[in-house]
């Protein structure tokens, strides 16, 4: 079932990330019932694991639908209130989105530098055939973009195939894909890098110890993810399998390879998330179009949104949005077909405020939560960590490289605040990522150490 | 998953299924149960579900607590008696620390 190329073992995901920041105020007024709708967020995960979300944002629909010609006073008051509403929650949700993020970078840059398994280079997957220990430097940048396309190629075949899946309603297939991901990252990946973090620290450890704490954090993490558990512990566990899957990548993915597919993957992620017939996109309009919730297990949400308790006609939507909102987190996972190996993960960023439905009778108070990709958390760690890894500068690249990220998170964040609609949040961050590592590494550092060198301070 | 949200009887449903669910040597998943219900059992005005929640978290701690201890004595069982178990140690071993002990 795995194919393997020299000693690899692991099995590259693409991921595709959309982020949507859908500001979901709650309607005061009875008037704004169509928050059923603007609360889903449709997520299609492609081939690999991708994952869309795009959730309309009920501002959007609420616009066309009402006319209270006897209330344009409060009308008005209101937009007033909910742009503030939009800012205001705009700015936590960036902070709720920063703690993930950061955290993910920080476990992998720290296995990175201790655990020395995740810099050896052993073997290359199969997505990435071209070696890169060629004898001219031309040749090497030819391979790597071949590689590149390689990759960007099968991203693209399994995301088609996946929208194509989501389209025939084929969801025991993808159900049951995603299930073998999460399981195959969830034990075996964790497997190898316990492993590995035992050996770099020089520790005993029995067969009967491991196997029970392997079975134990699996186990816990599926049920947590597919099904449900505590909100936090749903979060650890996707920047856990973010974490890992970042390794996998760091580890298999020959230098150069690595920033050219970082950059290429930035231009699908725009191109499939905005363009009309991109994949993503469509795979995000289905979803809406059928008002069904995102497959578990792709996305992090910052927040729970809940339905209120009533009557609603539709029980399955309102199963599917408890669903969506529940199951909201995804971790990436990694997925292997039958026949071939190739992991892809596509994730996709959708931070979607959701509004709970407001009925007449109640008005429950608004959890707005902002979702993130998988797939996002993946390609950000593998950005920082292969800075740790071969950045001669160290931790100046490194920290150089997590700040611009960072930004890049927050102008995405606010372009969501402002077009209201699923949008890719790799191509930002990465493309800062990028430049701040190429300029500290090569700019920044001989600066900083001819100044320690000559003792000069600024 | 915000059990605040929840109705009572899911919340009874959620707790009895983890309860049962760490009888398949999850340990773990009765961590879970008790330091996730532990403020429904004991802490929120009682209820009417409240106190089967309650049992099922107090027996999770328990079967926690007669896990932690049999998983501590093998352990340090283990870590301390491995060298002299001699070829049954190395089998049982996972990782072998290296250099001399």
């Amino acid at each position: 079932m795995i194919t393997f190329m020299n000693n690899s073992d692991s099995e590259e995901e693409p991921c595709n990330e959309r982020t949507s920041l859908m500001s979901a105020e709650s309607p005061p007024v009875p008037s704004y019932q169509d928050g059923l709708q603007a609360s889903q967020a449709g997520e299609a995960q492609a081939h690999r694991k991708r994952r869309t979300g795009s959730s309309r944002s009920p501002n959007n629909i609420a616009d066309g639908e009402t006319s209270d010609s006897g209330v344009p006073v409060r009308e008005g008051i209101l937009e007033n209130e909910e742009e503030e509403l939009t800012l205001k929650y705009g700015a936590k949700h960036v902070i709720m989105l920063f703690v993930p993020v950061t955290l993910c970078m920080i476990v992998v840059v720290a296995t990175i530098k201790s655990v020395r398994f995740y810099t050896e280079k052993n073997g290359q997957l199969i997505y990435t055939p071209f070696t890169e220990d060629t004898p001219s430097v031309g040749q090497r940048l030819l391979n790597s973009v071949l590689n590149t396309i390689i990759m960007i190629s099968v991203i693209v075949v399994m995301t088609v195939f996946l929208v194509l899946l989501y389209k025939y309603r084929c969801y025991k297939f993808i159900h049951g894909w995603l299930i073998l991901s999460s399981l195959m990252l969830l034990f075996l990946f964790t497997y190898i890098y316990l492993g590995e973090v035992l050996k770099t620290y020089n520790v005993a450890m029995d067969y009967p110890t491991l196997i029970l704490v392997i079975w134990n954090f699996g186990a816990v993490g599926m049920i947590c993810i597919h099904w449900k558990g505590p909100l936090q512990l749903q979060q650890a566990y996707l920047i856990m399998i973010s974490a890992l899957m970042a390794l996998v990548f760091i580890k298999y993915l020959p230098e150069w390879s690595a920033w050219v597919i970082l950059g290429a993957i930035s231009i699908y992620d725009l191109m499939a998330v905005l363009c009309p017939k991109g994949p993503l996109r469509m795979l995000v309009e289905t979803a809406q179009e059928r008002n069904e919730p995102i497959f578990p297990a792709l996305i992090y949400s910052s927040a729970m949104i809940w339905t209120v308790g009533m009557a609603k006609p539709d029980t399955a939507a309102r199963r599917s949005s408890q669903q969506a909102w529940d199951a909201a987190e995804d971790g990436r996972e990694n997925h292997r077909s039958p026949s071939h190996a190739d992991s892809q993960m596509s994730e996709r960023r959708s931070p979607v405020p959701t509004r709970p439905i407001t009925s007449f009778e109640e008005l429950e108070e608004e959890e707005r939560g902002v979702k993130l990709g998988l797939g996002d958390f993946i390609f950000y760690s593998v950005l920082v960590g292969k800075a740790a890894a071969t950045a001669s500068g160290d931790w100046n690249t490194t920290l150089a490289c997590f700040v611009a990220i960072l930004i890049g998170l927050c102008l995405t964040l606010l372009l969501l605040a402002v077009f209201k609609k699923a949008l890719p949040a790799l191509p930002i961050s990465i493309t800062f990522g990028l430049i701040f590592y190429f300029s500290t590494d090569n700019l920044v550092r001989p600066f900083m150490d001819t100044l320690a060198s000559h003792q000069l301070y600024i | 998953m915000n059990l605040g949200r929840v109705s009572n009887e899911e919340k009874l449903e959620l707790c009895r299924k983890y309860y049962r669910g760490g009888f398949a040597l999850l340990p773990f998943l009765w961590l879970v149960n008790v330091l996730w219900f532990f403020r429904e059992a004991f802490v929120v005005q009682p209820y009417g579900e409240q106190q089967q929640i309650r049992t099922y978290v107090r027996r999770s701690a328990l079967g926690l607590g007669l896990w932690g201890v049999a998983l501590g004595l093998w352990v340090g069982l283990f870590q301390s008696q491995r060298q002299s178990w001699g070829a049954l140690g190395d089998y049982l071993a996972f990782t072998l620390p290296l250099g001399t002990p």
